[in-house]
């Protein structure tokens, strides 16, 4: 496991999810840098330009960028192309989740979710 | 009084699609907000008098369309957001206003993820919360109404759903 601090960005229109995955995170018990918020794509990119991102959690369904959306102007940019990104849908639409594997999410999860499992999950990825 | 949902075309018997908006509501009460939950005894299903409290509003659209609420009192959001935060929400506030979104968002998601298979793809809204003193709704040419009752520790709310069969 990487002893280096890891920043991650948690991107979702709700304050609400936004704090409760913050929480989540501070449990994971790995070494974390900088824990960022965005309320969209737009300012997910926004942040991503001035930091040094390990991993990115973001709901599917949002305003002004999804994403989705944000997920596929990840891929395309050179730099940031290799960024895991764990996608957040509350409706399970399989044709979302089949998109989302196919522009290269590292995972996705369902909500409601358990905190414990979306622990693991985030543990799993971040000491890959 | 309500139809049954499978004469208007939704091949579901309506205390099975009331149990599927208990068990998604369960799901969320249980993995989200880390509290037990009941079923109470179904509240009427027309629409509730004006009342005072917090709606939760989220359409549907695709293979159904209409809506679905998440009904309460000013006391109970409080109880419910403060489950949901891990943290202490006396009063209704914008913080708790969108932990009642996030939460109608994530119950008829779940109802949705439910129905799906039986009636074919939907597409939700993203939620719209009102907060106020005699709030009546109405919904014109909707015309299966459901509703479930869920009790916790520290309050209650209602969950409903109105539902009708897509237009070819």
């Amino acid at each position: 496991m990487s002893a280096e601090p890891l920043n991650l960005l948690v991107v979702d229109d709700s304050t609400a999810i936004r704090k409760i995955l913050m929480r989540v995170l501070s449990q994971t018990g790995l070494p974390l840098g900088k824990v960022l918020e965005a309320g969209d794509g737009r300012e997910a990119l926004k942040l991503i330009e001035s930091n040094d991102i390990a991993l990115i959690l973001s709901d599917i369904n949002m305003p002004n960028m999804d994403g989705l959306e944000l997920l596929r102007a990840l891929r395309a940019s050179e730099k940031w192309h290799d960024v895991p990104v764990v996608l957040i849908t509350t409706e399970g639409a399989q044709e979302k989740v089949e998109e989302a594997v196919a522009l290269g999410a590292a995972s996705y999860v369902r909500k409601p979710f358990s905190a414990d499992l979306l622990r693991d999950k985030l543990a799993a990825l971040l000491t890959k | 009084m309500t139809p049954q949902a499978t004469r208007i075309g939704i091949p579901i018997e309506n205390a099975e699609l009331a149990k599927m908006l208990f068990d998604a509501a369960q799901e969320v009460f249980t993995s989200m907000l880390g509290s037990e939950v009941h079923r109470l005894p179904d509240p009427p299903a027309d629409q509730p008098s004006p009342f005072d409290g917090v709606l939760s509003l989220i359409g549907l659209a695709g293979a159904a369309i209409g809506n679905g609420t998440v009904v309460c009192t000013p006391e109970a959001a409080c109880k419910m957001s403060s489950l949901l935060l891990m943290s202490e929400y006396p009063n209704v506030d914008d913080q708790v206003l969108d932990a009642l979104g996030e939460i109608a968002n994530m119950i008829i998601g779940g109802f949705k993820h439910l129905l799906e298979p039986h009636l074919g793809r939907l597409q939700m809204s993203i939620p719209s919360v009102i907060y106020g003193k005699n709030i009546a709704t109405r919904n014109s040419k909707v015309p299966l109404a459901l509703a479930v009752g869920c009790g916790f520790p520290g309050g209650e709310c209602e969950v409903r759903i109105r539902l009708a069969a897509a237009r070819e």
